[in-house]
């Protein structure tokens, strides 16, 4: 072991002479630094912002005015996704999903205003990120400065030396490998600071930013590991370089773009416009409220008379359109549900498909298993819309109920016909601010850690192969000398 | 000259990397094209496909809107499609078109409140970006060419050749030229071959030639920075690691900071801002007086001024008439919204010119018409079309005239 220290020391001290090395690690460093400093800028700029709106929006809704509570129900409401705080560190999907949805009765609208669609070519290039720069630069780094580490000495005709001086092939690679480990472990030190940073000072949560800080050590221990054995059975320093550059180009730029490609081919996806249509026709199918006769509604009324014990909705002690109304809504939500649990499903089967390519680049696994931690993954988004939609049916209830227990059948029949009615009608405003605010609960620990799980299982599963490949490049090694 | 060029060739093929790289760069390419083109068809196809179930909604709306002959029902309960199809040459670069809306539904209601929305798609698949031909040419030739490019002159030196290339060579510049026109040009070949037999299949014609073109000019910058490289004198190792260096810088670095001053520069939250402004203008609509509301909306339409009165608790009159305010009431921020975008657009149109990664991109998404100026494009499209509807539907609310199956079916149709 320690023959392997000597080795790895007097690499180290080579490295730190070399030109290229110490330049490319500087360069490295600044941009990480300089994407730390921004990220955290553009979260808490972000951040703060959709605060600020959701905080207009509660303002604005509790503000309005005495109101036909079906008013309310149309001008509705908005809501904002906030950014977790590790968003920072990894921003995942959030700049490509819209991050406001506007509520309102009978309609589920899309989440607007998503960063990309706001930006010109320039965001397809990749953000610079701690991420970013963790998962595709600094393994480039690594390439440059370590493509040479045993392909050059055994160029140089040095291993033979080495070799008379009792290194052996384990003791020389365990070394080397070392001293690059050490030169990943100072890259990766501007991530960890902004990380600590982020658990200190913003209140990111502790145990994912630490399964963070373990998952890039070990995507980067991969390709150190990866770069030493491909320098150690390389034919000369130039295979290598260009190798790994390959291996480089295919693992972090090529297989992440072509998987997604795969799987929206594999599993098609039904546009908006369709969703819309289909579920306005299977709407129709369960009953049209337009239509007096409908069957649905025919049955609905005769349920509602039967319950109260009365023959006709003048009668009832509530207003007959207020139960209509909460009837309607629940018609619609439930097909709003059913229509966004298939398309999570699509959704997740083609997650699948990408992750599976995981095997085939591991920038993929890390990729899922990042976004996973710091809760800026699709699941994250999927969680926003499915609490928007359950707050949307809340509000949108709370306000039909209010419409058939606060106004009264009479009046809101004859509404547009007598102005006293129309003024009744228009209930009082403190009833807005009993509408609770809504408040996104981000994904558990245990949910985070859920669903990291896939993409460090298939993490650890390249490091064992990394090092199962390393012993045998090992022996050829030492076969070859 | 031919025979000069055929031993050339032979030279070439003989070392190891250089068919397998060839071959990789014409896979890659046709793969490309390949996947550009099955993703422009599927889109004409969802084109396609949504007409019959466009046509099918429009006739269940017609079965209880038009029932009271009312033109006030009948508007808002019909949701018009539009749709941008994707151009011929679209296949070579997707562009934003996976993340902007190509289809969108609008009816005669406030407009704000319809266009900023957005498509259900997979965020996940769109994050990394898509494999098209404007991928494979920007980032991936490079890399190519710097494999067949970076040893030509260190490989000779190191081989102990170069001293004596140039004792013997008579015309060594056209032989050096020969030698550097014949790996980039197959390389160029490999690389639009696939994309002028897709620009052949989607229909493109001799617009093709504005990528192969840029194509041509990309390659060429790669080639001199090659050469520029090479003029240091370093070994081929120190050569490929300056070049893949300097490609990193170019085409990842360099854009992304790009994107980070840009998007720090221009701040856009109008967009937000404008939506939340714009419901409080409808919606406050409901609360003026019918007289106030109606006499601001008739200084835009007069033509409407001697229609009868508003009388009672609603009237469709009054509805569409703050509707359409509400919109003029945000008109100002939705100019300010959409020149901040186009102000971003700009900027990295101007970075384009000292980042010749970013102007190829820029260029090839411009002549595919899928860049946020074409997204623009298409909802300015969307604006006149929503005027359209608008105005079709003002005489009958306006001179309460009734409107049945035959009016229904008049309704102004997207073209495309």
């Amino acid at each position: 072991m320690s023959t392997a220290r000597l080795v790895a020391r007097n690499e180290w001290r080579l490295m730190q002479r070399s030109r290229v090395a110490r330049l490319a690690l500087f360069m490295l460093l600044a941009l990480a630094t300089v994407a730390t400093f921004t990220s955290i800028a553009h979260r808490n700029a972000s951040d703060d912002l959709r605060a600020r709106f959701q905080a207009q929006a509660d303002q604005e809704f509790d503000g309005q005015p005495a109101r036909h509570p079906h008013r309310m129900v149309h001008y509705g409401h908005f809501v904002f996704r906030p950014l977790p705080a590790l968003a920072a560190f990894d921003p995942g999907v959030d700049a490509f999903t819209g991050n406001t949805i506007y509520l309102e009765g009978h309609r589920q609208n899309s989440a607007n205003f998503g960063d990309v669609r706001q930006s010109s070519l320039l965001a397809r290039f990749g953000q610079l990120t701690p991420a970013f720069v963790l998962q595709v630069l600094a393994p480039l780094v690594l390439v440059f400065i370590g493509f040479g580490l045993l392909a050059g000495e055994r160029r140089s005709g040095t291993l033979r030396v080495l070799k008379a001086h009792g290194v052996t092939p384990r003791d020389l690679l365990l070394g080397k490998g070392l001293a690059l480990a050490g030169l990943a472990g100072l890259m990766l030190l501007p991530a960890l600071a902004s990380l600590g940073w982020l658990v200190i000072a913003a209140e990111a949560p502790a145990l994912p930013a630490l399964a963070l800080a373990l998952g890039y050590a070990g995507y980067l221990a991969l390709w150190v590991l990866g770069i030493v054995i491909v320098s150690a059975i390389a034919r000369d320093p130039r295979n290598a370089l260009v190798t790994l550059l390959g291996l480089w180009a295919l693992t972090t730029v090529l297989v992440p773009r072509v998987a997604p490609d795969l799987a929206l081919a594999a599993v098609a996806t039904p546009t908006r416009l369709e969703t819309d249509i289909a579920i306005l026709r299977d709407l129709r199918k369960i009953g049209d409220s337009h239509n007096p006769d409908d069957p649905h509604f025919a049955a609905f009324k005769a349920r509602t008379l039967a319950q109260y014990g009365v023959s006709r909705v003048e009668d009832l002690p509530v207003n007959y359109r207020g139960l209509l109304a909460l009837e309607g809504e629940k018609l619609t939500s439930q097909l709003f549900d059913d229509y966004a649990k298939r398309q999570f499903e699509q959704q997740r089967r083609q997650g699948a498909i990408v992750s599976g390519f995981g095997l085939a680049s591991p920038a993929i696994a890390l990729r899922s298993m990042s976004m996973a931690l710091a809760g800026t993954d699709l699941d994250g988004h999927r969680r926003f819309l499915t609490q928007a939609e359950a707050y949307r049916y809340d509000v949108v209830q709370r306000l039909n109920r209010l419409q058939a227990e606060a106004v009264t059948y009479s009046d809101d029949s004859n509404r547009n016909k007598d102005p006293e009615a129309g003024r009744r009608v228009r209930i009082d405003p403190a009833n807005w601010s009993k509408v609770p605010d809504f408040a996104y609960q981000p994904a558990s620990l245990a949910e985070k850690l859920r669903s990291a799980l896939p993409g460090a299982a298939v993490l650890i599963l390249w490091l064992l192969a990394a090092t199962w490949l390393l012993r045998r490049a090992a022996r050829r090694l030492g076969e070859a000398l | 000259m031919t025979a000069l060029w055929r031993h050339e060739l032979r030279i070439f093929l003989r070392q190891r990397i250089a068919l397998p790289a060839l071959l990789l760069m014409l896979a890659l390419s046709a793969a490309s094209v390949w996947a550009g083109l099955a993703e422009v068809s599927r889109q004409n196809a969802v084109i396609e496909r949504i007409q019959p179930q466009q046509a099918e909604d429009h006739a269940a709306v017609a079965g209880h809107a038009l029932r009271d002959r009312d033109p006030g029902n009948a508007a808002y309960y019909t949701f018009y499609a539009t749709w941008d199809r994707p151009s011929s040459l679209a296949f070579a670069a997707l562009g934003q078109r996976d993340v902007a809306p190509y289809l969108l539904r609008v009816r005669a209601l406030a407009l704000e409140s319809q266009i900023h929305e957005s498509e259900n798609y997979n965020a996940e698949l769109a994050l990394p970006g898509r494999f098209d031909w404007a991928f494979v040419l920007t980032f991936l030739a490079p890399l190519i060419l710097i494999v067949l490019l970076h040893d030509l002159f260190s490989a000779e030196r190191e081989a102990g050749r170069l001293r004596l290339l140039r004792v013997m060579a008579h015309d060594r510049r056209g032989w050096w030229l020969r030698r550097i026109a014949l790996r980039a040009g197959l390389l160029l070949a490999a690389l639009i071959v696939p994309v002028v037999i897709g620009g052949l299949i989607g229909g493109a014609g001799l617009a093709i030639l504005g990528l192969v073109g840029i194509a041509a000019l990309y390659i060429g910058f790669w080639v001199l920075l090659c050469l520029l490289v090479s003029r240091f004198k370093l070994g081929s190792i120190a050569n490929a690691a300056t070049l893949a260096a300097t490609w990193l810088v170019l085409t990842l670095v360099l854009p992304a900071l790009a994107l980070l001053l840009i998007n720090a520069a221009v701040p856009v939250r109008q967009g937000v801002e404008l939506t939340l402004a714009q419901r409080e203008a409808v919606h406050g609509g409901w609360d003026k007086t019918k007289q106030e509301t109606l006499q601001a909306f008739l200084n835009h339409y007069p033509q409407y001024r001697d229609t009868r009165p508003v009388e009672g608790g609603f009237h469709w009159k009054w509805y569409y008439a703050f509707q359409h305010l509400g919109d003029l009431s945000v008109a100002e921020q939705a100019a300010a919204y959409r020149s901040g975008l186009e102000a971003r657009d700009a900027w990295t149109r101007r970075l384009a010119i000292v980042l010749p990664p970013l102007a190829t991109q820029v260029t090839i998404h411009r002549l595919a018409e899928t860049d946020l100026a074409a997204q623009l494009a298409y909802q300015d499209r969307i604006r006149t079309y929503h005027r359209q509807l608008r105005e079709f539907y003002y005489p009958y609310i306006f001179d309460e005239r009734p409107f049945g199956p035959e009016e229904f079916k008049a309704a102004p149709r997207w073209s495309e």
